[in-house]
């Protein structure tokens, strides 16, 4: 694969600490980075054109309902997180998918690429407490929540600002789980079914799931 | 006149679209939120170069915000002005970004990042090679769409099976893109980009007095809610 021109990671290159590591990107983690911000932002556009129904529709149900169908827009952080595992991954993927969001159409303006900084601080303090070393489930739900969170507090001062206090809370907690379970688990989720096609063969994540196959089958 | 938006700098564009965010902050009465709308409509209607896609935009942000209304009138105490002041304020946040984000150039946008921001380089070139991949991901998103049609894997009217189609394409666009960005990583490392010490740059990325006149136009658009309310 292509990674063999360049085989700078932390197990076959020089030796290099850990900390160094996560700071230290690779060209194909670059690469890597903005791709998954330009396709994750595609996808971001073409959720847009089901969201605008379903959140309407939502809307006129119960408000604060929203927030469990709001999961989505977190993906990009969790997944350039856990895909590219380097500080400040999960942002860059983030910002950059909701600017080709943006860019290709929607209806929220230039606030798009601001929720997209908020929503990838969010993802990128778990890494970052995490020291960039935990990539699990717990740590992608734990992500997703947390961005859950930031993108909320955004929120409630730009879109949703005259709504009473308990409204607004239940609204935090239906996005957080939303982050949670449909960014965090199901990011998780998503890079553990995208290794298996090969895709990941140059990160961590792909090398795991060769470990495992090679594990099992004995 | 009508080509000072579609010549104007990327950097410009962002600029006066983070402003009108801004602005909206400033929306808290009825007046406020009508004048700063006419301020941009006004500014719109004299500088587009076509109004029908201003109102096309007009009408998706509208939409957007009558969900706004209608909640900020269910959760904020059945007030209908303040549920209305606060539907005005998303059109104000929303539309200018939304409406100068079509004029965006990525690949202009990355030689402002680079040569004026001073962003480093290796970020803003490998940012826009990706973003040069674009339309190679939109084709492989049509083939893999027929593919599946003609093998009759297609989706039918059911919304479940469209997600279910939408998803799978999805999962196969980042797989593509994923493979693509391994690809040609290792043909820019081919080309030395990884040790390279000095870069040129093969287009400029000026700054004209029309770019000026622009952001000052922008900035006094954002700060007529401010000065009025």
């Amino acid at each position: 694969m292509a990674d063999a021109a360049r085989p700078t990671t932390a197990r076959s290159g020089p030796v290099r600490s850990a900390w160094a590591d996560a700071v230290h990107y690779r060209t194909i983690d670059l690469v890597t980075v903005a791709m998954l911000g330009v396709a994750i932002g595609v996808v971001f556009w073409g959720w847009n054109q089901l969201y605008a129904v379903v959140s309407t529709a939502s809307v006129f149900a119960f408000p604060p309902s929203i927030g469990l169908i709001s999961g989505p827009w977190l993906l990009g952080g969790v997944v350039g997180g856990l895909v590219v595992r380097k500080a400040g991954a999960a942002f860059g993927t983030e910002v950059i998918a909701a600017m080709v969001a943006l860019v290709l159409g929607n209806q929220w303006g230039m606030s798009s690429i601001l929720s997209g900084v908020v929503q990838g601080i969010g993802a990128e303090i778990v890494f970052a407490l995490l020291l960039w070393r935990r990539w699990g489930v717990v740590a992608a739900a734990l992500a997703g929540a947390v961005s859950a969170l930031c993108a909320v507090a955004y929120e409630w001062n730009l879109y949703w600002a005259d709504w009473g206090t308990g409204w607004k809370l239940v609204y935090a907690a239906f996005f957080a789980l939303s982050g949670a379970l449909v960014a965090g688990v199901g990011g998780w989720l998503l890079v553990r079914a995208l290794a298996p096609t090969g895709a990941l063969d140059a990160f961590a994540a792909g090398r795991e799931h060769h470990d495992r196959l090679a594990r099992t089958s004995g | 006149m009508r080509r000072l938006v579609v010549d104007a700098n990327p950097l410009v564009l962002l600029l006066v679209g983070f402003a009108a965010v801004v602005a909206s902050l400033a929306v808290r009465d009825l007046r406020t939120g009508v004048i700063a709308l006419t301020a941009y409509a006004v500014a719109g209607a004299v500088l587009l170069p076509s109004l029908r896609f201003a109102l096309l935009r007009f009408v998706a942000v509208g939409v957007a915000s009558v969900s706004v209304v209608w909640s900020t009138w269910l959760l904020g105490g059945h007030d209908a002005e303040l549920a209305l002041t606060a539907g005005l304020r998303i059109v104000v946040l929303a539309l200018p970004g939304a409406v100068l984000a079509a004029f965006l150039d990525p690949s202009r946008l990355a030689d402002q990042m680079g040569q004026r921001l001073h962003v480093p380089a290796r970020f803003v070139v490998a940012f826009a090679a990706a973003l040069q991949r674009f339309s190679a991901l939109r084709e492989v998103w049509v083939q893999l769409d027929r593919a599946r049609r003609a093998r009759g894997f297609g989706p039918t009217r059911n919304p479940v099976s469209l997600a279910r189609h939408g998803g799978a394409l999805a999962f196969a666009m980042l797989v593509a893109a994923l493979r693509d960005a391994g690809r040609m990583s290792a043909a820019m490392d081919a080309r030395g980009f990884a040790d390279a010490r000095t870069r040129t740059w093969a287009e400029p990325a000026p700054w004209t007095r029309a770019d000026s006149g622009l952001l000052a136009l922008g900035l006094f658009l954002a700060l007529v809610p401010w000065l009025v309310r």
